[in-house]
């Protein structure tokens, strides 16, 4: 009990340090009720509405009105719609790994003092800033079967006509992954590129004193040390990689053909905005983010094994 | 896909360009509308209209509403949004318990709505005498009896924003330049008639080797309807509880065929130069012989800068039934059951749909373009075909087609579409998405798809009808 009145003790404060107290109350509220109010009541109603059947009739009593129990999930774990658009966002998570080497490999390339280097970094951010529908229209165009660029391109190399690009269940996907690699391109360059340049020098010139070669530069060097950035590339691409859906939206007809390029998000919103079904786009919802959870937890909990910082 | 468009969730399936901004022109002049009057008070009335529209129907509806506050003194906020993102915004508005005071109701819809009561019954607060001067099977499709919609027994909950059809054009152009008779819009061709006049029409025009000019090219996702129903197939049986395509003749043969004009026949785009530049833009650059055509679409196709060719309407080939068939669609305007100014918004609504001098406007008689057919039924008949005979309204040939499609007769029917009736249209994006296309390309026959796809279809009306029954409680 001692510690409760040494705690009453200490909030006897001088008008000084309690002023600083009040402000800095107010400064965290602010992103706690942010947090409160746009995170966690939306997951809250979220999960309580995936134990439903509402259709978004007759506000809460008409939720309460359809309880439904775990109904929805037991459905969804034979839902082979559902499984298929899993598998499809899982595969495009390849381009994670690809846009990550190629976005060291060229933030490696942009770290050297030659010309127009500004100009190059800047061209490689362009699809970073442009808005999402904008590119995926775009890229349907590229990716067009009789008038796209890469088509045009390949009849122009070799004389024969092109695969058709959005019209096929396995190239729909190589598409899609190499455009969103194309998308997210900028981020891990200009992320890399802040890291390599946050290596200190010396580090290398000890290397260089003790003969080593570039390749063994790179790589007790120059990737140890930017793990942390490695790791903060890989989760939030990770997150983001699971919630993909304006591409498909814009990109595909009806989740292309035969549902090949759907994803999770994009069946959720299907679920909740053609078939209000919002319980059931709700329990797909907490299945997401359950999985984008635990694979969270899994790298931070992983991180201590590969993630170095200079101390 | 659909940027923006007059029918509802069904259509958002459509590929860009069908529906899209029809390109018109149109200018709503100050006298077009200075004769609208409403006479009453509703100062007091505060109210909300929440709808999806083009520019130009918005500025239509907008110079509607000013002649509705200049002359009954209400307070109207209008807003509008695209069609695709209508549902999920009405969505939202249900959820949150916050609906504007008029809103669009499609047919397909107001079941759902007056189950969940979220709209009234209009029968005391407009004169229902007006409908039957409209279309008679579009007021049919308002009413609701608690059971089946549209079979025109109990109450009216829409006053129809339109009822418009979707007829087959044909470029009389191409027609010209191939030597091929123009079709007869008395007589429908067959489907062998159809395939012959097609193979005339399909061409290497350039002759570099390649087709660059086909008889027709047809999005199945909203032409297929066409093949079905003239020939007597259908998806679901007659109380919509059965996905009923697995091993029907019927329905094999309207599939087969729609596919063996692209695989077999080669007349129109294969599937991969469709997915290229689908049939819309295509058919604007000439490329096209028979293509759909919305009444919707007519402003566009009359305007030389989108479509600088000669056409006319025909019917859509016949097959098994002998009658041309294709879909009708509408969307209607309905009053919130939330609603504190029944009167006013019944007022408001009234003006939109039946209104003699709002149906000029809209219909092109007073803007030379039109958006819809009238909703009037005696003035469509009367001064509105009288209008595009001298002139006044610019429209392709054979405007009957039209009429024939939205009245019905021993040739020609225009229809709704199964998925007005069931509760979602999750069965029919079920069949979209499990790889019709493969018919299409020939790796596959109608059969197989059918019994294929039947069970995950027949699991899907399973759902609906589920989520119909918890409603109705």
């Amino acid at each position: 009990m001692n510690n409760v009145s040494g705690k009453r003790k200490k909030m006897k404060l001088s008008a000084m340090a309690k002023r600083e107290e009040k402000w800095a109350l107010i400064f965290v509220a602010a992103p706690v009720i942010g947090f409160l109010l746009f995170m966690a009541y939306p997951i809250i109603f979220a999960f309580f509405t995936s134990l439903t059947t509402w259709n978004g009739a007759k506000g809460l009593a008409g939720m309460l009105d359809r309880f439904c129990g775990f109904d929805n999930y037991i459905k969804l774990f034979g839902d082979a719609k559902f499984w298929k658009t899993l598998l499809t966002t899982t595969i495009y998570l390849i381009g994670i790994p690809i846009g990550m080497i190629l976005g060291l490999l060229l933030a490696m390339g942009m770290n050297r003092k030659i010309p127009g280097v500004r100009v190059l970094r800047t061209m490689y951010y362009v699809p970073v800033i442009s808005s999402l529908v904008a590119v995926s229209i775009l890229w349907a165009w590229v990716y067009n079967y009789d008038y796209g660029l890469l088509n045009v391109i390949i009849k122009s190399l070799t004389g024969l006509h092109g695969p058709n690009w959005l019209g096929d269940e396995v190239l729909i996907k190589v598409s899609m992954i190499i455009f969103m690699v194309w998308k997210g391109l900028g981020t891990s360059i200009i992320l890399y590129l802040a890291g390599l340049q946050n290596i200190p020098r010396s580090y290398y010139e000890a290397a260089m004193v003790d003969g080593a070669n570039g390749f063994q530069k790179f790589k007790n060097i120059t990737l140890p040390l930017l793990s942390p950035v490695t790791f903060y590339i890989m989760i939030t691409t990770l997150i983001g990689g699971f919630q993909v859906f304006v591409e498909v939206q814009v990109m595909t007809t009806n989740g292309g053909i035969g549902y090949s390029a759907a994803t999770m998000v994009y069946y959720l919103y299907q679920k909740a905005f053609e078939s209000y079904q919002l319980g059931y786009a709700s329990a797909i919802a907490i299945i997401l983010a359950l999985i984008i959870f635990v694979i969270t937890a899994i790298n931070f909990w992983g991180q201590d094994k590969w993630v170095k910082t200079i101390d | 896909m659909a940027l923006t468009g007059n029918w509802s969730e069904v259509f958002n399936t459509q590929p860009l360009g069908i529906n899209g901004p029809s390109g018109a022109q149109i200018e709503v002049k100050e006298e077009a509308t200075e004769n609208i009057k409403v006479d009453a008070d509703y100062s007091n009335a505060d109210l909300k209209v929440f709808i999806f529209a083009q520019d130009h129907e918005k500025a239509v509806y907008q110079s509607l509403i000013d002649r509705f506050t200049e002359s009954t003194g209400a307070k109207v906020t209008f807003e509008v949004t695209t069609s695709d993102e209508y549902n999920q915004k009405m969505l939202a508005n249900k959820a949150a318990g916050d609906m504007p005071d008029i809103f669009y109701v499609g047919p397909e819809a107001v079941a759902s709505y007056v189950d969940d009561g979220f709209v009234q019954p209009l029968d005391n607060l407009v004169d229902t005498s007006v409908v039957n001067d409209l279309w008679g099977s579009v007021g049919n499709a308002y009413r609701y009896d608690g059971k089946v919609a549209g079979t025109g027994e109990g109450s009216l909950y829409c006053l129809p924003k339109d009822f418009s059809t979707f007829a087959f054009a044909y470029n009389k152009d191409i027609f010209d330049a191939a030597g091929v008779a123009y079709p007869d819009p008395a007589n429908p061709y067959t489907w062998e008639e159809f395939v012959e006049v097609c193979k005339a029409l399909t061409k290497d025009t350039d002759g570099d080797g390649e087709i660059d000019q086909w008889g027709t090219a047809n999005a199945f996702q909203w032409a297929f309807d066409a093949f079905l129903y003239t020939n007597g197939g259908h998806f679901l049986n007659d109380d919509y509880t059965k996905v009923v395509i697995d091993g029907q003749q019927e329905f094999i043969d309207a599939f087969q065929f729609f596919a063996d004009l692209t695989c077999k026949y080669k007349v129109t785009p294969t599937v991969e130069q469709d997915t290229a530049l689908g049939g819309y833009q295509r058919w604007l650059d000439g490329q096209i012989g028979f293509y759909a055509c919305g009444t919707w679409d007519v402003g566009a196709f009359m305007d030389k800068n989108t479509f600088p060719y000669n056409w006319g309407l025909c019917g859509w080939p016949t097959g098994k039934t002998g009658v041309s068939m294709t879909r009708n669609g509408s969307v209607g305007f309905a009053i919130s059951s939330d609603t504190k100014y029944p009167e006013a918004a019944a007022a408001l609504i009234t003006l939109f749909s039946t209104d003699l001098e709002g149906q000029r406007v809209l219909s092109g008689e007073t803007t030379g373009a039109s958006l819809q057919i009238p909703n009037i039924m005696s003035y469509a008949k009367g001064d509105f075909k009288a209008k595009i005979a001298d002139g006044t309204i610019p429209y392709g040939d054979n405007v009957d087609v039209i009429f024939n499609y939205i009245e019905g007769t021993d040739k020609y029917q225009g229809i709704f579409v199964e998925t007005n009736y069931t509760y979602n249209a999750d069965w029919w994006s079920t069949f979209l998405g499990g790889g019709y296309e493969y018919v299409l390309t020939g790796e596959k026959t109608a059969a197989e798809y059918c019994a294929e796809i039947q069970p995950a279809m027949q699991e899907a009306l399973d759902a609906a009808n589920e989520l119909k029954a918890a409603a109705q409680q």
